[in-house]
């Protein structure tokens, strides 16, 4: 298992402070452009994904890639996670992951 | 002339007890009252000499008796005293009139004579006469001042008794009390009596009872009595009756068990008194103390009991609730208040508030009539529930200004507006019903295991978030069961199944879960007792259909089901009881219900606990 470059857990905020580097979050499908995502972060903000396959409107997909942007993310791997995902709880993965347990992930 | 007495007679003869010669003494008249022969004897006669305003014990010369016998003297008669002797008698405090000489004026007067001047003057001009005289012998002293006492007591003596005691005594009014003023009499109204009670606690055992009271301004407080007061007021008091009460003992009132709405709390003791008004009945205004049904949120669960108003939009018919204790049937109404806080509340009739006011409500809910309800319990079901007891009470169109207020706002607005329950604000929004509490009273299973005393008087209740780690293959699983009321049955002689408590026969009987399994969490591991309900959720299908896979499936279908259970994770609810098993005290976990892992609430609740860790 090659755990060279973890990819952090971000939202919209946390995104900003990983630029370049790889990162995961989960977004919820507001349109697909060609071959673009633009989805909701868990914090709701907005995050665009570029490369990546269209995903469904409304559903939430995880998005794992490098940070090219403030909002922006070259996505490597896209799941989708089906239609009901707790975005609060993810929301606060994020805060914990990247806050006080940073140690824990990276 | 008319012959009378003379005035001032009596205290002329007291005044100069033992006169020298005849010539000292001035004319004296007296009639001759209460004429009675001394014992059996027809010589001596003993009689009181008045002179209209005193009287004064006297007895005749034995030589005048014939007098009376002749019938020259009789009661109610004149005599001119001659000679006499005043004597003290011993261990009195009265002198005694020794007539020596003395003749008749007239036979009998017919009446007796009074005078109407106050017998004060005669006492108080008698004293400087004493003085005077020099004769200052306390006897005489006690005789006027017994005088003086007893005119008190003659005008006062025929007065009822009970207008006597409420010129003696001084109501208090109960928000006036207080633990610093001791000498105070209350008028109050018994409005709940509660239940003589034995207990017992490390000082050994008792009795205990109290009582509500309420007084003319509708002031309440709770009284209580223990042990000998007790006993000694328990029968005595009445529901509705009024009682002037004293020398009770006041202190704070323990707000965990408060009933009622006052700071102070009244003890009675053995030294307490307790009268009976007699014919004093007062109705005490009641006094409410309503709750707008947005801030009922509060109390829910909480031991103070709440006073409702609002206008009554809906009434169900009467369910019959079987009680689970005794199999008793018990009359219940569900009636849905709204209020100008632009919500609306469940509120359970009971009993008789049920049939009577619940009836008279449904006939008049088109109405939309304005309700007060005194003493709810505030219950959690579907968020809020409303609950009336034995001591609530229920008038409906009250002649309140909130009634007015109430009505003023539904005509205007209230009756358009579609309310929400506000039970629906208080379940969070994204877990079910009922599932809200397999969340409350979270615990690892470390927590119960690790404590044996959980339990000991009445079970406790706790949630649990476990996977189940195993279930032993060759236990018995079920019990036969009675396919309508659930009870054991026995195999009855011949076929078929016999039950207890329906008392008949049936060839068919179902098959309940009763069996234990155990559990994982990340704390420990526990035994859980699991009857039928939760069981089936557990097992994935009823006991009848395990046993069918047992019987005809074989053996190793059996156990792949049972396999399949197993690291299954699920949310329990449990009781936790303490309990005696054939001389071994143990600890034994019962499964009240089930419901399964909510992932998105689990995670909500972890972030909330990890919050809790780091605020601590």
């Amino acid at each position: 298992m090659d755990t060279s470059s973890p990819a952090v857990f971000v939202n919209a905020e946390i995104l900003k402070m990983y630029l370049g580097r790889r990162v995961r979050a989960v977004i919820q499908v507001i349109r697909n452009d060609a071959g673009v995502i633009v989805g909701q972060s868990t914090d709701g903000n907005q995050i665009t994904v570029k490369g990546a396959q269209a995903f469904p409107p409304s559903h939430f997909v995880e998005v794992i890639g490098i940070a090219d942007g403030s909002q922006s993310i070259r996505a490597e791997i896209c799941t989708d996670f089906g239609q009901s995902f707790d975005m609060a709880a993810y929301n606060g993965l994020c805060q914990l992951a990247n806050g006080k347990f940073k140690n824990l992930f990276l | 002339m008319r012959k009378s007495v003379t005035p001032g007679a009596i205290s002329t003869l007291l005044s100069n007890s033992s006169p020298d010669s005849l010539s000292d003494i001035p004319e004296i008249i007296v009639q001759v009252v209460d004429l009675k022969p001394i014992g059996s004897s027809s010589t001596r006669f003993t009689f009181m000499a008045s002179d209209g305003k005193m009287k004064l014990k006297a007895m005749l010369p034995t030589h005048f008796s014939s007098e009376i016998n002749s019938g020259n003297l009789q009661n109610l008669g004149l005599i001119r005293i001659l000679d006499y002797t005043c004597n003290s008698i011993p261990n009195q405090p009265e002198k005694a009139l020794i007539v020596t000489k003395c003749e008749i004026v007239c036979p009998s007067l017919g009446m007796e004579i009074k005078s109407d001047v106050k017998k004060e003057e005669t006492g108080i001009t008698l004293k400087p006469k004493q003085e005077a005289l020099g004769v200052t012998s306390k006897p005489k002293q006690e005789m006027v001042t017994k005088s003086a006492v007893q005119i008190v007591r003659e005008q006062h003596g025929n007065a009822a008794p009970a207008a006597r005691l409420a010129m003696t005594r001084r109501v208090h009014p109960l928000a006036s009390l207080n633990p610093y003023q001791g000498n105070w009499t209350i008028k109050v109204r018994l409005t709940n009596k509660g239940n003589l009670r034995s207990y017992r606690n490390a000082r050994g055992e008792g009795h205990v009872f109290n009582v509500e009271l309420t007084d003319e301004d509708g002031t309440q407080i709770q009284a209580t009595m223990f042990n000998e007061a007790a006993t000694k007021f328990y029968p005595m008091f009445e529901l509705g009756k009024v009682y002037y009460i004293s020398k009770g003992s006041l202190r704070v009132a323990n707000k965990q068990f408060k009933t009622v709405q006052n700071d102070y709390e009244m003890t009675l003791n053995e030294n307490s008194v307790v009268e009976e008004a007699e014919g004093e009945a007062f109705v005490p205004e009641t006094k409410y103390n309503f709750v707008r049904i947005d801030g009922l949120g509060a109390y829910v669960n909480g031991r103070e009991l709440v006073d409702l108003i609002g206008i009554v939009q809906n009434v169900s018919s009467t369910l019959s609730i079987r009680r689970k204790s005794n199999n008793d049937t018990i009359p219940k109404r569900d009636i849905t208040i709204a209020d100008d806080s632009n919500k609306t509340v469940n509120v359970s009739l009971w009993n008789d508030l049920a049939t009577d006011v619940g009836q008279q409500l449904l006939d008049m809910v088109d109405t939309s009539p304005v309700v007060a309800i005194k003493c709810l319990k505030v219950g959690d079901f579907q968020g809020v529930s409303l609950s009336t007891l034995s001591r609530s009470t229920v008038v409906i169109n009250p002649e309140l200004p909130e009634t007015k207020k109430l009505r003023c706002w539904y005509d205007s607005e209230g009756k358009g507006t579609s309310m929400a329950s506000i039970g629906s604000n208080l379940i969070s929004p994204n877990s079910k019903p009922g599932s809200r509490s397999m969340h409350s009273d979270r615990v690892f299973l470390s927590q119960i295991t690790d404590d044996p005393t959980l339990g000991q008087d009445k079970p406790a209740f706790f949630s649990i978030n476990v996977y189940v780690s195993f279930i032993k293959p060759d236990q018995t699983m079920w019990y036969r069961a009675c396919k309508t009321c659930n009870k054991k049955v026995t195999e009855a002689v011949g076929s078929g199944y016999w039950c207890e408590s329906c008392q008949k026969n049936d060839d068919q009987c179902s098959l309940r879960y009763i069996l234990v399994v155990k559990v994982s969490d990340p704390s420990g591991e526990a035994w859980l007792s699991v009857f039928n309900d939760p069981a089936e959720k557990i097992m994935g299908c009823s006991a009848d259909e395990l046993d069918r896979i047992k019987t005809e499936e074989g053996d190793e279908k059996y156990q792949l089901k049972l396999k399949e259970a197993t690291w299954v994770p699920h949310l329990f609810r449990v009781s936790v009881a303490y309990t005696e098993y054939m001389n071994d005290r143990r600890q034994r976990i019962t499964v009240r219900a089930e419901a399964p892992v909510d992932c998105a609430a689990e995670s909500r609740y972890l972030l909330e606990e990890i919050h809790k860790l780091s605020v601590s």
